[in-house]
C-alpha cells in the first residue's frame, strides 16, 4: 500500500487548486465547513511564503508598479511557476522571463530588464566570498608577460546589457538614494555591473568598453584579450585606471598566472 | 551509535537560547548580548557566501549555535530531497553546530515544494517512512538530529496513532531526539481538542533534547502559530509541567513575525530561565 503518497498527492492538488474544495475534504477530521476554512490557512500559507520570497528579490519592480499590482504579478507568477525548492532564496529566477510574456506588465517596457538586474543582485548577495588576494605574487611577472595574466572576477560579479538604463533606474529606487529622481531614457544600449565590494551588493552603469573587458574576464580570457575587446569599442580605454578601480572595489579579486 | 552522537569538542547547548534573525544581526556583530545560545533557520544560510554566513560564523565563534531546518520535508512519501540534504550537510560542516533539528511534517511531493510545515497522517506506514528518512539524514550528517512536533490546523482521518505516540515511536526507531515545542502542543490541544498536560506524558523523558517556546495568535476558535508575540500564560504553565517532567532542557525563545527589539526576546529568555530554575534547581 502506498497510502501516504496518494494522500500527499491529493492534499497537494487541493492546495494548488484554483478554488478551495476539490475533493480533499474527506481526508480530514471535522465538519466540511470547518475543514474548508482550515484548508484555506494552508492554501494561504503556501502563497504567502512564496509571495514574500518574490517581494524580497524584486523590491525595485515592486516600487515601480506599486504594491497592489505587484501582488497580482506575484500571484500569477506563482501559478505559472510554483516553487520547487525548499530554499526560498532560490525562488523567483524566472520572474523576468514571466514579465516579458505577461501582457499587463508589458506596458512598462523596461520592467523585465530591471527584474533581470534585480535577480542578479539577489544572487550576488549569496555568492561565494573571494579568497585572499596577494598583489605581491604578481611582482615576479615580467612586464612582457603581464598581458597573459587572467583577471579573476568576484563570484558575485555579473555584467548585463539592456536596452534601457537599468542601473540608473535601480539606483534612483534605492531607499538610500537622495539625488534627483530623474532617468535619461534617450541613450541606446546600456550596461550594468553587479558587484559586491564586501557584503553590500552594488550596481554601476558602465561603458560598452568596460562591459566588453569584463565580459572577456568572466570568460577567463587574458588581460590582452580583454584589453583588445575594450579598445575595439573605445580606443581611449585606460587599462591601468580601470584595473586599479576594479581591484579597489573587489570586482577583480585575483589574477591567474599563465598555466594556473 | 557513536556515529550519531554530536561531534566531539563542540560547545554544548545549555540554558535559554534565542532565535537569531536578521533584524538583530547588528547587535550581535557590535556587542555580546547575554544569550546562552542561538538558533537559526538552516535554509537562510544555504548560500555559497555573503553577509548572512559572515554573521553566522561570527556568532558561532561566540555562542553555541543550533541549525533548525524548515524545508527538508522528512515526511515526503517520495523521499528526502538529496540536493537539500547536501546543502544542509555543507552548512553543518562549515558551522559545526551544537544541534541540528527539523520538523515532523512534509512540504514537498513530486517536483512541488509548498515551503510550509504540512501535517502528516500518523499512520504506521508514515512512521516507517519518516523513520527511514530521519536515519538517512543522521547517517549523512554523522550525528543525531532532533525532530520537532509542529502546530497544525487539520487532522487526518487515516491517523492510527496520536501525534505524540508517533513522535515517541519515531525517536525509538530512528534514534533521533525530540524537540518539544510547548507552544505547538498548546496550539494543537485547542485546535484539535485534547488535554495538553496528558500529551506531555506520552513523550519519553530520555528522548527530549530541546524545548521551543513562542507566541501564537487567535483567528476565531483557531489558534495560529505565528511566532509573533510573547509566550502566553497557559504556555508558561505547560512549560512548568515540561520542566517538572523532563528536567532542565535547553529552551529556545522563537520569534519570526513582527520581530521586536532584542531586549524583548532577552526578557522572554530571562522569564524562561526563572521558570526552569525554580523547578529544576
Amino acid at each position: 500500500m502506498r497510502d501516504l503518497a496518494a494522500l500527499q498527492a491529493r492534499f497537494a492538488a487541493g492546495l494548488d487548486a484554483p478554488v478551495p474544495d476539490t475533493g480533499t475534504q474527506d481526508l480530514f477530521v471535522g465538519e466540511s465547513e470547518q475543514v474548508r476554512q482550515r484548508l484555506g490557512i494552508y492554501r494561504g500559507n503556501a502563497k504567502a511564503n512564496a509571495a514574500k520570497a518574490i517581494a524580497a528579490a524584486y523590491p525595485v519592480v515592486e516600487k515601480i508598479v506599486g504594491g497592489e499590482f505587484f501582488s497580482g504579478l506575484a500571484s500569477e507568477y506563482q501559478s505559472r511557476f510554483p516553487s520547487v525548492n525548499g530554499d526560498l532564496n532560490e525562488y523567483g529566477g524566472a520572474f523576468a522571463a514571466f514579465l516579458v510574456d505577461f501582457p499587463p506588465a508589458v506596458e512598462i517596457p523596461y520592467l523585465a530588464q530591471v527584474a533581470c538586474l534585480e535577480w542578479r543582485v539577489h544572487c550576488a548577495h549569496y555568492a561565494a566570498d573571494p579568497g585572499p588576494f596577494d598583489p605581491a605574487r604578481l611582482a615576479c611577472v615580467p612586464p612582457e608577460h603581464q598581458l597573459l595574466l587572467r583577471p579573476r572576477l568576484h563570484p558575485a560579479c555579473h555584467v548585463l546589457q539592456a536596452a534601457y538604463p537599468i542601473a540608473r533606474i535601480w539606483e534612483v529606487h534605492q531607499d538610500t538614494f537622495s539625488g534627483e529622481f530623474k532617468v535619461d531614457f534617450t541613450g541606446d544600449a546600456s550596461y550594468a555591473l553587479v558587484y559586491r565590494p564586501r557584503f553590500r551588493v552594488e550596481v554601476a552603469q558602465i561603458s560598452n568598453a568596460e562591459a566588453a573587458f569584463l565580459g572577456e574576464a568572466l570568460d577567463a580570457q587574458t588581460l590582452g584579450c580583454a584589453l583588445a575587446a575594450a579598445q575595439l569599442r573605445d580606443a581611449s580605454f585606460n587599462l591601468g585606471r580601470s584595473l586599479s578601480e576594479w581591484v579597489r572595489s573587489a570586482v577583480i579579486v585575483d589574477f591567474k598566472l599563465n598555466g594556473e | 551509535m557513536s556515529l550519531l552522537s554530536a561531534p566531539e569538542g563542540k560547545a554544548a547547548v545549555r540554558g535559554i537560547g534565542i532565535g537569531l534573525r536578521a533584524r538583530h544581526y547588528r547587535e550581535f556583530l557590535d556587542s555580546h548580548p547575554r544569550a546562552d545560545w542561538l538558533e537559526v533557520h538552516s535554509e537562510n544560510y544555504f548560500g555559497d557566501g555573503g553577509y548572512d554566513l559572515h554573521v553566522l560564523e561570527h556568532v558561532r565563534s561566540q555562542y553555541p549555535v543550533s541549525l533548525h531546518g524548515v524545508a527538508l520535508s522528512l515526511g515526503s512519501a517520495d523521499g528526502v530531497r538529496t540536493a537539500h540534504l547536501a546543502k544542509l550537510k555543507r552548512l553543518a560542516d562549515r558551522i559545526e553546530p551544537a544541534l541540528v533539528s527539523e520538523h515532523l511534517c512534509w512540504g514537498a511531493i513530486g517536483p512541488r515544494h509548498f515551503n510550509d510545515l504540512l501535517p502528516l497522517p500518523y499512520t504506521r506506514e508514515a512512521l516507517a517512512q519518516v523513520a527511514s528518512h530521519v536515519m538517512q539524514v543522521q547517517e549523512s550528517l554523522h550525528r543525531r538530529i532532533l525532530i520537532e512536533n509542529v502546530s497544525s490546523y487539520l487532522q487526518f482521518r487515516a491517523s492510527e496513532l496520536s501525534e505524540f505516540a508517533f513522535l515517541a515511536e519515531l525517536a525509538k526507531r530512528s534514534g533521533c531526539a525530540i524537540l518539544l515545542d510547548v507552544n505547538n502542543v498548546f496550539v494543537n490541544s485547542v485546535n484539535h481538542g485534547f488535554d495538553p498536560e496528558q500529551a506531555l506524558l506520552e513523550i519519553p523523558t530520555q528522548a527530549i533534547g530541546e524545548i521551543h517556546l513562542a507566541g501564537h495568535c487567535a483567528a476565531g476558535e483557531l489558534l495560529i502559530d505565528d511566532h509573533g508575540s510573547r509566550v502566553v500564560p497557559q504556555v508558561w504553565k505547560l512549560y512548568e509541567t515540561a520542566c517538572r517532567r523532563f528536567g532542565p532542557v535547553p529552551t529556545l525563545i522563537e520569534w519570526d513575525t513582527s520581530i521586536p527589539p532584542l531586549d524583548i526576546l532577552l526578557d522572554e529568555a530571562a522569564m524562561a530561565a526563572r521558570v526552569s530554575q525554580a523547578i529544576c534547581a
